[in-house]
Parts: C-alpha cells; sequence; structure tokens
C-alpha cells in the first residue's frame, strides 16, 4: 500500500507541488486510518494531508482521477496521444497482448504459490520480464512492472503476480455466487471485493459485501463489471501503463523563453520570491503595534517592574518602561502595467501579487494613464486568474501611453488619505511619461507625507536621460531608487534596500 | 453507531463524524468529515481555510460539543505575544509570596555564614518560585495542560504575527511546551486542535506542513438548505427555497463581501420573525443590509434584485403587480390598523394566492377584517 502513495506523491512533486517526507508519512498514516474502499475518502486523506495551498487542488483532481483510475481506458477516456514510440521498445513486450481465462478453475498444482495463477497469464509476468522492465525503468523513465503502483488497486502486495492472484478470487466470487457454495464466497470475499472495488469505481458498487446483503441484480451487476475486466485486463493494464508513462514525464516546460519574458514563475522561483518578500516585511517598518517593547521611555511595564526591583525588596527603585513598537509593514505600491514596462512585467506582477498576499495592509494601485486601485483584484487566491483580471485590460486601458504625471496627480488629488507617516510608497516603473507633464509636485508631496518612498525601476541609470524618461526628476524626489528587473537583483538589493531609514 | 454513547471522544468512521455533527444540527459533506476524522485518529491539527461565515469556527465549536470536550479558544490578533497566547509568570503573586514568607527566608538564613552560604542555601530553594504555581497559563498552555480533554481553536491565526506562528509551532507537533525556567511541560491529554484562517494572508509553510489542510467553501444549495431548515426549525418551505436561491445568486455578484451561510441564516431568521412566506422585491430592499455589508455592494446588488428573484423562480413583474395591487386594498380595508411590517408581509404573500385562486383572495381579505 505504501509503494502508489509515494509514488503519487512523487508524481505530485514533479509537478511543482512542495511535499515534505513528514507530509508523504502523514498520508500513509491517513490512508491506514480510512477505509480503503472508500474512494472519496482515500481521497479527500491524501488532499488534506499532501495538498496545502488551493492553487494545488485543481492539478491534484486532475492527476488523482488519472492515477488511480485504471478503468479509464476503457471508458473512451484514453487520450489519442501518439505513444506508438512506446510500443516498439523492447519493455513494452511485458505488457500481456493477450490473456486466456479458463473456464476452470486451475489446479493447485503450481509450486510456486499455494494457490497458482492461471498459466497464461503467469507467463506475461514471469521473473525475467519484470526484471528487465525493471531495469530499463532505471535507466530510462520506465514504468516497472514489479513495483507497480496498480497494486493500489490491484491487491496488497508487491508483485504483480500476486496481483494476478488476486483476480483468480475475483472469478471465485463469480463462480460461487451461484448457489450451492455461500460459505466459500462469504470466506474469501471481504479480501477479494476490497481488492476489485479499489480498482473499479468504487462508487457505483453496493457497500461491502456483507454477503447475504447483496440481491441477485447487484450481484449480477457485478459479475458483469467483473467480466468486462477480465475480459478487458490487457487493454486496461496497456492503457493504464500508458498513461501512468505519460504522468510520469516531467511536465514540458511552456516555452524556453528567456525567464524575463515568461509570463509563469516556477516553484522555485516562487519559493524565493515569497522568502524574500518575507524579509522584506521584517525589515519593513510601518505600523504600531500592540507587542511592547523595553525602552528608554514610554509606559511602566508594571510587572517587569516588580521582578526588577524583587532585589530592592519590592520598593520600585529601578521602573522598567516600555514602548509600543512599530514593526508591520504597510504598504502602499504604485504599478506602472504599460507596454514600456512588459518585458519586466512579469517579475513585478509576482513581486505585486506577493506582497499583496503577505501582507495583511498593503493596497496596490495600477496605472497607465488612469489610476485604478487594484487591491481587491488581487486579493483571491488565485494568481493567474487575479492578474488576468487586473492586466487583461478589464479595469483599465493597458494600451494607452503610459502618462506618469497623470497617474501621480490622479493619486494625489484621491488616495492621498492612505498616505500617513508609516506608509512605505513603492513605485514601480520605469518613469517614462511620454512627454506628459511628470507633475512632480504630486510626488513631493506623497513622498513628504509618506515615510520612505522607494523607486523600482527596471531600466539603468545610465538610460535615464534618454528619450522621454522622466526619471532623473523622480530619482530626486525618492528616498531611494533601485534597479531590480528579476529576482537575482532584488535578492542583492534586500539586505539594505528597505532597512528602516 | 446508535448504541454508542453520543459523546463518546472517538468516531468510528467518516459517516459517524458526519451523523453525529449532524445531530448537533452542523450539517458537513464528507470531505469535511473525512478530515475531522482524520484529525482526531491521526491526533493532528487542522488548518481551516475558507471565507468568513461558512462555518470554520462553528465546526470547532460543534467538534467540542460532539465529543463532550471543553473547547478552549485563542483569538489571534495583531500584535499578540507569548504572554497572551501562551504562558506568564505571575509576578504579583511571587513578590506577594515573599513578603509573606519574609519570616520563614529569614529563619532559613540563620546560621549563614557569609553571603556566599546564604545565596547558596537560598538558590536550593528558588524552585519554589519558579514553579508551575505561578504560571498563569493562557490558552494554549491551558489547552495542553488541562486534566479534561480539550478542542483548542485558534481563531483568524492570518491575523497574528509570524512570531507568534512560529511560537505555536511546539505546541502543534508536540503537545508540548518548553518555558526555560521550569523546563517543557507536556501535555496530560491531546487536545484537538483546530485553526481557523480566512486567508488575508498566507500561513507560514512550516504551520502547514504541521497541519491536515481543509478548505471550507459555499455549500451546496441542497446543503445550505439542510443547514437553514436545522438551524431555523420554523421556516417556511417555499421561503427556503427562494433565500437559498437568492442568496446564491448574490454570491455570484462580484461583491466585496458576498453573503456567506452566517449571513444567510440572519436573513431567513429575520425574514421568518417577520412571517414572510415568500420573497418579494420589497421585502428583500428593506432587509438587505442583513445581507450585504457594504454598501457599494448593496447599491451593485439593489439592480439586480427582480433578475435574482427571478432566478428563485419569482416572477417579479406580476409581483410587482400583485404588490402594488394589494397595496391599495390594504388602503381600503385596513385604514384604521396600524399596519404593521409583519402584517404587511403577510399580506402580500396571501395575494399571491389571488393569482392562482380567486377564493384564497376573498378569504384573506376576510382574515383582515
Amino acid at each position: 500500500m505504501e509503494a502508489p502513495v509515494v509514488r503519487f506523491a512523487g508524481l505530485l512533486r514533479n509537478r511543482g507541488v512542495r511535499i515534505s517526507p513528514a507530509e508523504t508519512l502523514d498520508a500513509l498514516r491517513a490512508i491506514r486510518a480510512v477505509r480503503l474502499s472508500s474512494r472519496a475518502a482515500v481521497r479527500e486523506s491524501l488532499r488534506a494531508t499532501l495538498i496545502k495551498e488551493a492553487r494545488d487542488e485543481r492539478l491534484f483532481d486532475e492527476l488523482f482521477e488519472e492515477f488511480f483510475s485504471p478503468w479509464l481506458a476503457t471508458e473512451g477516456n484514453c487520450r489519442g496521444h501518439g505513444h506508438a514510440h512506446d510500443h516498439d521498445e523492447p519493455d513494452a513486450a511485458g505488457v500481456p497482448t493477450d490473456i486466456k481465462i479458463s473456464e476452470q478453475p486451475p489446479d493447485f498444482d503450481d509450486p510456486s504459490h499455494s494457490h497458482g495463477a492461471p498459466e497464461d497469464v503467469a507467463k506475461y509476468f514471469d521473473d525475467d520480464q519484470l526484471a528487465t522492465a525493471k531495469r530499463m525503468h532505471k535507466e530510462g523513465n520506465r514504468i516497472d512492472l514489479a513495483g507497480l503502483s496498480s497494486e493500489l488497486m490491484l491487491g496488497e502486495t508487491d508483485a504483480l503476480d500476486e496481483s494476478v492472484e488476486r483476480l483468480r478470487h475475483v472469478l471465485h466470487l463469480r463462480r460461487l455466487s451461484n448457489p450451492g457454495a455461500p460459505g466459500d464466497f462469504a470466506f474469501d470475499a471481504g479480501e477479494v471485493v476490497d481488492a476489485d472495488l479499489s480498482v473499479g469505481s468504487v462508487d457505483h458498487l453496493p457497500p461491502l459485501p456483507g454477503s447475504e446483503k447483496l440481491d441477485p441484480d447487484e450481484l449480477a451487476a457485478l459479475r458483469e463489471r467483473v467480466d468486462g475486466a477480465i475480459a478487458n485486463l490487457p487493454e486496461l493494464l496497456k492503457g493504464y501503463l500508458e498513461r501512468l508513462m505519460e504522468l510520469e514525464q516531467p511536465p514540458p516546460k511552456p516555452t524556453e523563453l528567456n525567464p524575463a519574458y515568461r509570463m509563469a514563475f516556477d516553484e522555485d522561483e516562487r519559493r524565493r520570491m515569497d522568502a524574500l518578500l518575507r524579509r522584506l516585511g521584517r525589515q519593513l517598518r510601518g505600523a504600531q503595534s500592540q507587542h511592547r517593547k523595553r525602552a528608554a521611555r514610554g509606559r511602566l511595564n508594571a510587572s517587569r517592574t516588580m521582578r526588577r526591583n524583587m532585589r530592592y525588596g519590592g520598593l520600585p527603585f529601578d521602573p522598567v518602561m516600555a514602548a509600543k513598537r512599530e514593526d508591520k509593514p504597510r504598504l502602499v505600491l504604485l504599478v506602472d502595467v504599460s507596454l514600456s514596462v512588459r518585458n519586466t512585467a512579469r517579475f513585478t506582477l509576482h513581486l505585486v501579487y506577493g506582497l499583496q498576499s503577505l501582507f495583511s495592509q498593503v493596497r496596490t494601485f495600477a496605472f497607465v494613464a488612469d489610476l485604478v486601485e487594484v487591491t481587491p483584484y488581487l486579493s483571491t487566491s488565485e494568481l493567474d486568474e487575479s492578474l488576468g483580471k487586473v492586466f487583461g485590460g478589464e479595469v483599465l486601458d493597458v494600451d494607452a501611453n503610459s502618462n506618469y504625471g497623470r497617474a501621480l496627480e490622479q493619486f494625489h488629488s484621491e488616495y492621498l488619505s492612505a498616505i500617513n507617516r508609516r506608509t512605505t510608497v513603492l513605485v514601480l516603473g520605469d518613469g517614462r511619461g511620454n512627454r506628459n507633464p511628470p507633475n512632480f509636485w504630486a510626488l513631493d508631496d506623497i513622498t513628504r507625507r509618506a515615510k520612505q518612498t522607494i523607486w523600482l525601476t527596471p531600466e539603468p541609470e545610465k538610460y535615464w536621460h534618454l528619450g522621454a524618461s522622466d526619471m532623473d526628476g523622480y530619482a530626486e524626489l525618492c528616498d531611494r531608487v533601485e534597479l531590480v528587473r528579476d529576482l537575482d537583483q532584488l535578492e542583492a538589493v534586500a539586505g539594505d534596500i528597505l532597512k528602516p531609514v | 453507531m446508535t448504541t454508542e454513547p453520543q459523546m463518546s471522544a472517538t468516531f468510528e468512521d467518516v459517516s459517524d463524524v458526519v451523523q453525529r455533527f449532524r445531530d448537533h444540527d452542523y450539517v458537513m459533506p464528507d470531505k469535511v468529515g473525512t478530515v475531522v476524522y482524520l484529525a482526531a485518529e491521526l491526533g493532528k491539527p487542522v488548518l481551516v481555510e475558507g471565507p468568513a461565515g461558512v462555518g470554520k469556527t462553528e465546526l470547532a465549536k460543534t467538534l467540542a460539543a460532539v465529543t463532550g470536550r471543553r473547547l478552549v479558544r485563542l483569538q489571534c490578533y495583531e500584535g499578540q505575544d507569548d504572554t497572551k497566547a501562551l504562558y506568564e509568570w505571575d509576578y504579583g503573586k511571587q513578590l506577594l509570596y515573599t513578603q509573606l514568607l519574609r519570616e520563614q527566608i529569614d529563619s532559613l538564613m540563620e546560621g549563614t555564614t557569609g553571603l556566599a552560604d546564604a545565596a547558596s542555601r537560598l538558590r536550593d530553594h528558588e524552585d519554589v518560585f519558579f514553579s508551575e504555581h505561578f504560571l498563569l497559563e493562557r490558552p494554549l498552555l491551558e489547552a495542553i495542560r488541562s486534566p479534561e480533554p480539550t478542542v483548542l481553536l485558534i481563531d483568524e491565526i492570518d491575523r497574528s504575527d509570524e512570531h507568534l506562528e512560529a511560537l505555536m509551532l511546539e505546541v502543534l507537533a508536540e503537545y508540548q511546551v518548553t518555558v526555560p525556567e521550569l523546563g517543557t511541560l507536556v501535555s496530560r491529554s491531546s487536545p484537538l486542535v483546530v485553526i481557523t484562517s480566512n486567508a488575508t494572508r498566507d500561513v507560514s509553510e512550516a504551520l502547514k506542513r504541521r497541519c491536515l489542510h481543509l478548505s471550507l467553501t459555499y455549500p451546496t444549495a441542497e446543503r445550505e438548505m439542510e443547514i437553514l431548515q436545522l438551524r431555523i426549525p420554523g421556516i417556511a418551505e417555499d421561503l427556503l427555497g427562494q433565500v437559498v436561491e437568492v442568496v446564491r445568486g448574490m454570491r455570484d455578484l462580484d461583491l466585496r463581501k458576498a453573503p456567506s451561510i452566517s449571513e444567510a441564516l440572519d436573513w431567513a431568521r429575520a425574514l421568518t420573525l417577520l412571517n414572510v412566506a415568500s420573497l418579494d422585491r420589497a421585502t428583500v430592499e428593506e432587509t438587505i443590509t442583513l445581507l450585504i455589508k457594504y454598501d457599494r455592494d448593496v447599491e451593485r446588488v439593489q439592480g439586480e434584485i427582480p433578475r435574482l428573484l427571478g432566478r428563485a423562480g419569482i416572477d417579479v413583474a406580476l409581483e410587482q403587480q400583485v404588490h402594488n395591487h394589494g397595496d391599495g386594498h390594504g388602503h381600503d380595508h385596513d385604514q384604521p390598523h396600524s399596519h404593521s411590517r409583519a402584517q404587511g408581509a403577510h399580506h402580500h404573500h396571501e395575494h399571491d394566492d389571488m393569482r392562482t385562486d380567486s377564493k384564497g383572495y376573498f378569504g384573506s381579505v376576510r382574515g383582515d377584517h
């Protein structure tokens, strides 16, 4: 039972979900706690233990369906990707193409195991074949039959031939359901149907075989399913293996573009940004917090004073004062989303989104020519969706020419109250106002009210005076101007960029 | 399941969880039941995320009720520190004791030669003042030190600061608290821990790793009806369906704060109090503030009311006609009455019937006199 779960976790990890070994262990414990017979319970257990971010849930659902549904292939869902190349490989021979199931129960004469699998089937899963498959797996990215993840579906033990043995039990069930041998049926029932239930779509099957509770109709239906499954076993296995193989391939990189032009952050970049922003957040000083720290002046801290003055017999010779400390960032972001900064847009957007989701007191304003508060759009949990809303032209005209002066003026007249002496203003943009009036006075006013103003520009200083850039003028007004266009640069300046002034 | 006493601390299986929560008027999908079952079974904290008002806190409260455990609640807020969440030394008490015990201390010091000797003798007894006796338990410590089993609810953890989150890690993973002066205090009974978050900021990954994760969302229509019916036993059948439909319609609008289950409950409760048997435009407009809390959202919804009512199967055009018609009659007959809103609402409903059955109409007029 362990192997499929571990493998499933690996698959998720492969797709960029961060799963620690501890969480995988939790998943295993959880799986043991719930009944394997309920597909929904298994899914929810895995979800609760492995998936900790809302953004990963969709991927989880997709993968769970793919991974734990060998039946999918028969129901016309087999995706018609070209897998021809797989079949030509030698190890593909391990996939049986034909299986005969004898009408008679197999004789118990096979020395290798107590029950004996039907010979025809065993032939296709002999040790040599499995060994080959296994070796191939280690070299290439192949599925090994021996450690097959279908264990969860087919049985609990390790090797596939054991699984086939289980399938023989299923035949038992079918036959013994005929009147005359209920005892035998009950003897094997739990185990057999348990195994089978996990294979098929559990939801459609009757609860657990309390054997006598099964009415003939249900039994007939069950028998039909099992019949179909046995008959199609080769196709099922083949289809399932193919899909597994496909899943195990690392997801295709969307593009091989320069990172700066790629919109999506990969997991590693996202993590770095996350850590970096948390660090920035600790350095940003803004709102006052309730937390009192010892200070030279402030209010008397009674408990500490008493404790400290116990040495003077409780007479308060040496009062301890404490004052509120400012330790929460309060941010106002002004973000240029015009075409001229498109090439760094990806970085900027993720920076803004990250800041917004990490800190509670962030207000974000986007502008091209007009300025719009986009805070509410960025507060949903789906990054792509919210970014799409903001930058898809839905809330503001992103194709206009950027006009810094107008945006600043607008901010000054409408939102100046958002800024007080605890606020840090962060401007993200290149300062190219297309020869519109730059309205330095607006920024000046903003700067004077804010605790500090920081401008992050994607352009190096030597280009500032070129073309229609007002960056020189703006830079004079800001407390800091930093060249930041990707994570490395942000990291480099993060150390001192936002230190308390 | 049925033979088992209702207060049992452990659950048999997922359906047992769902059933017993339902007995306490908390309706949950199997998905939630599975996570609760796992939390009890594995002894792991549950991190519940979701919009405000979908029953996150209620989940913990009900869990306490179902398992017969005591609920210990830690409400998180900005600037909270360990002396509010974990423990604090009771300095006043310590000071008082040193004063009261002065004679004892004097006698203890008798016969000491020199300061060093006295200090070393005192040192042997300093444990007295740093014992659990002088420790003020705050919710986190209280939950794990309580002799009776508890449910620990850490509410709205996203409001707290990051350093408090870090403090919680030890409590959540090991159910223990380390006090530097005392050593490690381990739990007397493992609490069931429920942590809620409105996801206004991301909870740190270290914390998430230690928890089972559950995201609660708005329920399906059927489940919401079940919830309303359980919580408001007297609610009219027609009204129930309409309320759920209208509220669900509002959730689809782009609002700053969409109405959640708790708001739907408030609204339905109010409508039941007002004796409304069926929604109409005027009633919705009058009571909308129960559902929508922001002016901008109210404006947005006002315009959508006819469409929302239409969705709930109420023909607004006709409704409007009947409504006016009804008012006219009301004035004719009820001039001397002080026409309370409850009656008015009731009135509308009766005129509603008129559309289909003229006898009902006369009946209602008779009733008014």
